[in-house]
């Protein structure tokens, strides 16, 4: 289990393969990259800011990952989630799993994204050319975290 | 009777950082607040604006890096308390 929280840019690529380096046993690995879009409904984004409160945030991440690595079988995950000032194309967050078949490392991943968007101690305000704004979980968001908890039931 | 003084270090995250002003990060808190909750109400008092944020969404207090889940909680000398606005990583 390894959780990171990076305030500069990182490469998943290279995570990636650091990651999975080595593991034989594992006969699944399951990668998501979220990164940050140039427009987001619309309107253009020109930097994006995540704010993060030091400690706690790494703590909650850990304790996601580690309550649903058990519920999937899934021991391994790798999660590195960038904070601070961030330029579109750039990587916001990766999350890695390795398993020994796919189901589990596939669902795995999905469901932690879908805790993450909702349950990270993490702030997102968007800056465009009208000015910046922070971004709070949209009602699919909430909607999707609902569905992954009842999955983990 | 002698109060005690409850010196406390404050925190505010996301658009809350935007609107708390710089002296509310380490505070004396009057002898009247005694809670978690007087302590919210409180902050409100000093930065109306604040207040507003707070009032407009769903707000979570965090105690020493713990989630408070009880706003009865006593607030006590050296505590480090957090707001936290709704929370939106990946």
């Amino acid at each position: 289990m390894d959780v990171r929280i990076v305030s500069q840019a990182f490469d998943p690529q290279a995570e990636i393969a650091a990651f999975a380096t080595g593991r034989e046993d594992a006969g699944a690995l399951v990668s998501f990259v979220g990164t940050c879009r140039a427009s987001n409904s619309g309107a253009a984004v020109e930097e994006l800011r995540i704010d993060h409160y030091p400690g706690f945030t790494e703590k909650e991440i850990m304790r996601l990952a580690e309550e649903i690595s058990r519920r999937f079988n899934c021991p391994d995950l790798l999660v590195v989630h960038r904070v601070g000032a961030i330029r579109p194309g750039e990587a916001i967050v990766l999350v890695a799993a390795l398993s020994t078949h796919r189901s589990d490392a596939f669902e795995v991943v999905r469901i932690l994204m879908d805790y993450l968007k909702t349950d990270a101690p993490l702030w997102k305000k968007e800056t465009g050319p009208g000015g910046a704004r922070w971004i709070e979980p949209r009602a699919e968001d909430y909607a999707r975290r609902l569905q992954a908890e009842e999955e983990t039931r | 009777m002698h109060e005690m003084r409850v010196k406390v270090c404050l925190v505010f995250l996301g658009k809350f950082g935007d609107v708390a002003p710089a002296g509310l990060a380490e505070v004396v808190l009057p002898g009247d607040v005694h809670t978690l909750s007087d302590l919210k109400q409180w902050v409100a008092r000093q930065q109306p604006l604040l207040g507003e944020a707070m009032a407009a969404t769903r707000t979570r207090l965090i105690v020493n890096q713990c989630i408070a889940h009880d706003l009865s909680q006593p607030v006590a000398d050296g505590d480090e308390i957090a707001f936290l606005p709704p929370m939106s990583g990946g």
